[in-house]
């Protein structure tokens, strides 16, 4: 049975990179993000996920100015992770490294912009390689091009239907287990976001929370 | 006063109150009883796996990968490809990666094939690591080490030939290519205890002279040749995969997610251990509104009981009130001997609880590979007992006032 079946995914998988990549999206929720927080140590890393919709309220591909000013606007904003996250000032916390970008569908990054924090260059060049989940991707990153390219042919002449703002922020706290108590001020500056969809990392392992935007306030004492 | 009253009252009628409180403690053993396996279920299944970062599988739900890989619970719907394996054993965010490949059984228990890294890298209830209890892990391809419960259930032995059959609850068995134990794993209390392990080769190994699922006729290769071959596997079921450092974790998994040459799917045991409760969440609050109803069930028999015990106590009554008892006396008895029984009966609830625990916790352990520990009454546990006390109290203020208002004048009248 194994062995059958396996051959067999073997063959089909084969076929269907070589043809022309495989095809995948992934789930896409308007009014809903996803955040992942990771505590190790003094750092916390966060990645935010969140559909274009919630952000600037649209997902084509910005053309009028208006739209353009809206989307560097609000990659401006999430490149500011504690003014949408806050964290009790006991933490100590300060960002090391921010970076937000607004990816349609195929995958391309339409804007980018990257933040640190007063660190000086040398540190961060220290920490990109081993910290940043969006810069552990650089080995595939050709790979991924091509594919990239296929779609665009693909579509080529249609709109990609859906976009996602991704980002990427590394902090360091004096006293993270007090960084416990997280406020998302992120409701107010994106009226949109409705939801978002939160997993944590710590010593005591994996949980997942909803953090909705009436009750915008995550605790996470129980896990330190 | 009135309490040595309430006391002397109750012994006077010690069947009735006997009964009451028996009913009492049977529904307060019970509904603790639930809430014990409810936590203890839950704990020995979050205790399962730790230490693990993610687990890694075909794209299917994450709740149903947890099951299949880490409970042996249903199956895969698709296997993983030996190359996506790789890819992803080389990313440089990978600390350990261990490959599972299930589908194969023996007896009643589950095959799993893998590699010897599963017992350094595979730990339970925080951190625990898996223990032989006698031999070795495997070493030859034809080595395999048993679950201290398929052990016990066949009485094997190292040294033991055994034979592996070909998918689960199959027909045909491998019996061309016979096992042999070399180590038996102490008692966990997880899955791994009805787990039969052999190494990943050895799964390739069973198949050699097997085509499209059926063995192909006269045709069978020694034991000897199958351990020079190179049997690379083709698949596997799932794999657990350790995370250099815990601020990778989420960027591994996306790249799993994202993986653009097979449709893969990482999950952190912890979060979709946490999806499975949301999911088993209705069936136990179910349970416990079952066991709280036995418990009101039980409180409205006592206040019955205390109804129909007004009747035989008119005359007791009118002559407390005779004596110079303020109707509020005979209020505050009556609340007071409710409260008593309560608290009598919620006690003995518990103590049957832990008398039963006591007594069946082994069994449930062997059974059920559930081990509920028997712990100091936790708050939750007081706080049902002083429920009990207080709800006896209230539901016995119905019978108290009617009492309270025909004392006097129920009493005094006496008719013939």
């Amino acid at each position: 049975m194994i062995k059958s079946v396996s051959t067999l995914l073997v063959l089909l998988s084969a076929g269907a990179v070589t043809a022309q990549g495989m095809r995948q999206l992934d789930a896409h929720e308007h009014g809903v993000g996803h955040l992942d927080i990771a505590f190790d140590g003094d750092r916390i890393a966060m990645a935010l996920h969140v559909p274009g919709a919630d952000i600037t309220g649209f997902e084509y591909a910005a053309k009028s100015s208006e739209d353009r000013a809206k989307v560097n606007e609000a990659v401006a904003r999430l490149a500011r992770p504690l003014d949408l996250f806050s964290l009790p000032d006991a933490a100590g916390c300060s960002v090391l490294e921010a970076s937000a970008s607004l990816e349609s569908e195929a995958g391309q990054a339409e804007h980018e912009e990257h933040d640190t924090d007063g660190q000086s260059s040398e540190q961060m060049g220290g920490h990109r390689g081993e910290t940043l989940p969006g810069e552990n991707e650089t080995e595939d990153h050709e790979h991924e091009h091509e594919h990239e390219h296929e779609h665009e042919h693909d579509s080529h002449g249609q709109e990609p239907a859906h976009s996602e703002f991704q980002a990427q922020y590394l902090l360091e706290c004096n006293d993270p287990t007090r960084a416990s108590l997280i406020t998302f001020a992120y409701f107010e500056a994106f009226p949109k976001a409705m939801e978002l969809d939160v997993q944590v990392i710590t010593d005591r392992g994996a949980t997942a929370f909803e953090v909705m935007r009436d009750a915008p306030t995550l605790d996470l004492r129980e896990l330190f | 006063m009135i309490l040595r009253l309430a006391l002397a009252s109750l012994r006077a009628r010690l069947l009735t109150v006997g009964m009451t409180i028996l009913a009492i403690a049977l529904s307060v053993a019970l509904f603790s009883g639930v809430e014990k396996v409810r936590t203890g279920a839950k704990a020995s299944f979050a205790d399962t796996i730790s230490g693990t970062d993610l687990i890694m599988g075909a794209r299917s739900g994450s709740v149903q990968l947890l099951l299949y890989s880490v409970f042996r619970i249903g199956n895969a719907t698709n296997n993983l490809t030996w190359e996506s394996y790789q890819d992803i054993a080389a990313r440089p965010e990978t600390d350990w990666i261990v490959p599972i490949s299930l589908g194969d059984s023996h007896r009643q228990f589950r095959v799993m094939g893998t590699t010897t890294e599963f017992f350094d890298r595979y730990k339970f209830r925080a951190g625990r690591s898996l223990i032989l209890a006698e031999g070795a892990v495997m070493d030859d391809v034809f080595d395999t080490v048993l679950g201290a419960d398929v052990a016990a259930t066949l009485g094997y032995a190292i040294g033991d030939p055994i034979v592996v059959a070909h998918g689960l609850a199959s027909f045909v068995d491998h019996d061309n290519q016979p096992f042999r134990v070399s180590g038996i794993l102490e008692k966990t209390g997880t899955p791994v205890d009805r787990t039969v392990i052999v190494s990943l080769r050895a799964i390739e190994a069973i198949h050699v002279d097997w085509q499209n699922g059926a063995a192909i006729p006269g045709q069978s290769t020694s034991a000897q040749t199958i351990r020079q071959m190179a049997l690379e596997p083709q698949a596997v079921t799932a794999a657990l995969i350790g995370v250099k450092s815990r601020l990778q974790v989420f960027g591994l998994q996306r790249a799993i997610n994202d993986y653009p040459h097979e449709p893969l799917l990482a999950i952190l045991p912890g979060v979709a251990l946490q999806e499975l409760w949301q999911i088993v969440g209705i069936a136990e609050t179910a349970l416990i509104a079952v066991s709280g109803m036995v418990v009101v069930t039980a409180l409205i028999g006592m206040m019955a009981t205390i109804f129909s015990s007004l009747n035989e106590r008119r005359r007791e009554m009118a002559i407390f009130r005779a004596m110079g008892a303020r109707p509020r006396v005979i209020l505050s008895l009556l609340i007071i001997e409710a409260a008593v029984m309560a608290a009598i009966g919620a006690l003995a609830g518990l103590g049957m609880l832990y008398l039963g625990l006591l007594i069946a916790q082994p069994a449930i352990d062997a059974s059920f590979g559930l081990w509920l520990p028997i712990e100091p009454p936790s708050l939750r546990e007081l706080q049902v007992v002083l429920g009990v006390v207080a709800a006896g109290a209230i539901v016995s203020v119905g019978p108290a006032l009617r009492a309270y208002r025909m004392s006097l004048a129920d009493g005094m009248m006496v008719r013939i």
